[in-house]
């Protein structure tokens, strides 16, 4: 009777075309997770009515990738998402049917195809702001001062749950430090993607807690993201 | 200054799940307040993730938010580290949409939706500096307004609300408003907006009404102290139920909550008399959906939140009287779309082997029951009409088709309830163990897991056993402990519920206006979130209670007589005395009644409310269990 098996999704021919898209994350929309996020793009995937490719098996689901999360709390302009349509369709098309379901505070910037494998990713670089509880020039002094250290420590939990100092001065990289009016501005390079990934709140909390310093919001953008060579992951 | 979003995000990266306290969400509805006359914030007194799954708020807040001038938004109680951030700072409780401070809005309505989530009313009054009696407020405060299924008893809090909207909400919600439209443009006050309100049906006004006890305390009068104030306020009934408006919108949030999911609700009322179950009178007469608008708005809502879930929403989806039809017709959308269709309520006993297949393509995570008591005699006390057979039957099936997880729930503490009946629960666990076995091992799913659920027994308002007592805690113990003693079987799980918080519940769901200065008392405590274990603070409710000089037994472990006043009984629900004191009576006789759809067994409904099965010919002298 094998011939009356017939599979519920036959998914085996339906061919698959690949997408990527860059989105922008800011706002009101800082405040998701990106386990939240995640999901709210699936829903916005769904909401477009786009001919989207479902992973096959027992349970198909939309397939989504996300090759670097976004930590809550940091703006970005240069995200990725990697999905699958069914049909070829123009990548200006897609953009228009996923940005008109887009929320505020998330926005569809472009959408090709793949270039790089997401393996390939090694930096992300960050524009970061805040108004410390000090002067501003007073601040960037002791800025200057900590990453002039010769090692800068932290800890570290591991999955045996003992801890390990970690040292992190290596990591980073200042393209520039500056005051702007009452606020510092920073900008930096850190390592990101599978291997290796160190997030801005992470040096900026050791600095605050070595110095003492308090601050009002910090606004955190991701401007980059970049491969070995510092060019843009695309 | 700094601008309200401006203060509110500052704290947000401090906070866990941040998203929930600032809106944004696709499909909130925002609109320009200097175009609106009248704003409505719909507060319910629970978490984000709790009040966000809650259906009856979605479709108010459409409804209200389909008028230009009118905007509707949302708020909930916050989680107790922004609650404490947000206090710190002075910053008051606010909407989610505009992220105005609640006492900016013409009305501030909570639905009441559990006896627990009465002290969040308060403390989000407080947060958002509305003062939280009702006696407090001037003019210049927001009219503060209930709803849900606990205002059919509101009396213990009637101290902190303006008014009461008693049974559904689609209509007088919109009379409501545009009688407040028109008065507000006249420059009328507080005061004389009530006076006007209560003319409208369904609409309760507790300042207007006076209590008188007798000297053992129970309730003598209730009567209207203003002419315009009816004897009885009658609830609302919606009676073309196919017809009532549906949002075609849901507010989707970012973050996950407790049912994440496009709803569809498919009936209202239920047929069944179960004689514990509030919701089965309260929402009386059974009305349903045609297949169609069932399917148009399950369509038109998927496509609009992009849920990969739909569920439907009913007292007992099984119902329908063309349950089959409804479920080929959406599941040809769902599976075509892959969409997971999620049916919460199916009852057992018209589980078909057919439409066992149809789910199981859906949901494989396992079998619930709730037969509620353990033996059959104590169900026909109950009129839960599910057998031993029945259960059992559907067990075999769902084990022949490799499922190996079983869950049943019961309560303890049900009127005329023996050892006896609480040793049934263990044995029926058992039957099951026995069963599973006894289906060929290839068939059967591995590693088989039965687990029983007891909660306590909580008497409630316009049951049949209004006129119960709800057992002691030590009755209680006693019970657990006996139901432990009789499972032997490694395979059955035993979870029972913690007792403290019942008692709480069985005292405010029959309570009286004198409650409310308990609540206040506990509440200065710092009693609130009192429906999630870790912050319930039983201690600190005893000590109110007794500071106030008021004995929880009174109201919880006291028998009833028929003719005592009861604190609601000026709040009419359609079902009428007699026919409760006549279930009541049947229940200690363990005669079961007929459902609606077997007969009507004369409720007291009138056929105009639209019921499916109301205003045949019966005679209510001839229905009993033979039917
Ligand atoms: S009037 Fe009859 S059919 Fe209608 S709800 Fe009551 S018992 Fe059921």
């Amino acid at each position: 009777m094998a011939q009356n098996i017939t599979p519920k999704l036959s998914t085996l021919q339906i061919e698959k075309f690949d997408y990527r898209a860059v989105y922008a994350k800011y706002g009101r929309a800082r405040y998701i997770s990106h386990l939240d996020f995640m999901r709210s793009m699936q829903r916005i995937i769904k909401r477009s009515r786009l001919p989207v490719w479902h992973t096959q098996g027992f349970n198909p689901h939309v397939y989504i990738m996300f090759p670097l999360a976004l930590p809550l709390g940091t703006d970005s302009r240069v995200e990725i998402m990697d999905f699958a349509l069914t049909e070829k369709l123009s990548n200006e098309q897609v953009r228009e049917q996923l940005g008109e379901k887009c929320p505020e505070g998330i926005e569809i910037i472009s959408v090709s195809q793949p270039v790089h494998k997401h393996t390939e990713i090694k930096y992300a670089e960050y524009d970061i702001k805040f108004k410390p509880s000090i002067p501003a020039q007073e601040c960037l002094d002791k800025w200057n001062g900590f990453m002039s250290l010769e090692k800068i420590e932290i800890e570290k939990r591991t999955k045996k749950k003992t801890v390990n100092l970690v040292d992190i001065k290596p990591h980073i990289t200042v393209i520039s430090a500056q005051t702007q009016g009452e606020q510092v501005a920073l900008q930096m390079r850190l390592p990101a993607g599978n291997d290796f990934n160190l997030n801005t709140n992470v040096v900026l909390d050791a600095f605050f807690e070595r110095y003492g310093i308090e601050f009002e919001t910090i606004c955190t953008l991701r401007t980059k993201i970049a491969l070995e060579n510092g060019e843009s992951f695309t | 200054m700094q601008s309200m979003k401006e203060r509110i995000e500052r704290l947000l990266l401090k906070v866990q799940k941040p998203a929930r306290y600032i809106g944004g969400e696709v499909g909130s509805v925002v609109k320009d307040k200097s175009k609106v006359d009248v704003r409505f914030a719909f507060c319910f007194p629970d978490t984000y993730d709790v009040g966000m799954s809650h259906l009856g708020m979605k479709i108010l807040y459409g409804l209200k938010n389909q008028r230009e001038n009118w905007w509707c938004e949302r708020c909930f109680m916050p989680e107790v580290d922004f609650a404490a951030l947000l206090r710190e700072n002075d910053i008051p409780l606010y909407a989610l949409e505009s992220l105005d401070p609640l006492s900016e809005f013409d009305f501030v309505g909570f639905t009441l939706q559990y006896e627990l989530s009465y002290n969040n009313v308060l403390e989000m009054l407080d947060l958002a500096g509305i003062p939280v009696l009702a006696k407090q407020r001037g003019d210049d405060m927001p009219i503060v307004v209930g709803g849900g299924p606990c205002v059919c008893n509101p009396e213990p809090m009637t101290d902190f609300f303006d008014l009461f909207i008693i049974g559904e909400g689609e209509e007088v919600n919109i009379e409501l408003l545009e009688l407040y439209e028109n008065m507000k443009r006249q420059g009328c006050t507080k005061l004389e907006f009530l006076k006007q309100a209560v003319k409208i049906s369904g609409v309760y006004v507790p300042q207007f009404y006076d209590v008188t006890y007798n000297d053992d305390g129970t309730v003598s009068t209730i009567t209207p102290n203003i002419e315009q104030a009816p004897a009885k306020v009658t609830k609302r009934v919606i009676a073309d139920f196919d017809n009532v408006y549906y949002p075609d919108a849901f507010v989707v949030p970012f973050t996950q909550i407790v049912h994440d999911r496009a709803v569809v609700e498919v009936l209202r009322g239920c047929i069944r008399g179960c004689r514990f179950c509030q919701a089965g009178f309260i929402y009386r007469p059974f009305r349903e959906k045609n297949i169609d608008t069932i399917k148009n708005e399950t369509k038109c809502l998927c496509e609009q939140t992009g849920y990969e879930e739909v569920s439907l929403s009913s007292l007992s989806t099984s119902d329908h009287t063309r349950i089959n039809d409804l479920l080929s017709s959406l599941v040809d959308y769902t599976d075509g779309e892959k969409i997971n269709l999620a049916l919460p309520s199916l009852r057992v006993d018209t589980f078909s082997d057919e439409l066992l297949e149809k789910i199981a393509s859906v949901r494989k995570s396992g079998l619930t029951f709730a037969p509620e008591a353990g033996t059959q005699r104590l169900r026909d006390v109950i009129n839960k009409n599910l057998t031993e057979e029945e259960i059992l039957r559907t067990c075999r099936t769902a084990f022949e088709g490799g499922y190996a997880t079983v869950k049943l729930y019961f309560m303890l503490g049900l009127p005329d309830e023996t050892l006896d009946d609480v040793a049934g629960i263990a044995q029926l666990a058992q039957k099951v163990v026995d069963l599973y076995f006894e289906v060929p091992k290839e068939k059967r799913g591995k590693g088989l897991q039965v687990s029983i659920s007891t909660a306590t027994f909580v008497p409630k308002p316009f049951t049949p056993f209004e006129f119960e007592p709800q057992d002691t805690p030590e009755q209680i113990l006693e019970k657990q402990a006996h139901l432990l003693r009789n499972v032997t079987s490694k395979k059955i799980k035993v979870s029972t519920h913690m007792q403290k918080n019942s008692i709480l519940e069985a005292v405010l769901a029959r309570g009286d206006r004198r409650l409310g200065k308990v609540i206040y008392t506990a509440w200065k405590k710092g009693c609130y979130l009192d429906g999630w274990d870790e912050h319930f603070k039983f201690d600190k409710w005893m000590q109110a209670f007794d500071e106030c000089g008021i004995d929880t037994k009174f109201y919880a472990n006291r028998r009833r007589s028929y003719d005592e006043v009861a604190p609601w009984s000026h709040l009419d629900y359609l079902v009428s005395h007699e026919f409760f004191v006549r279930e009541n009576k049947k229940a200690h006789a363990a005669q079961t009644t007929r459902n609606c759809k077997q007969g009507c067994s004369g409720c007291g409904i009138k056929k105009e409310y639209g019921g499916v099965y109301c205003g045949a010919k019966h005679n209510a002298q001839a229905v009993d269990s033979a039917n």
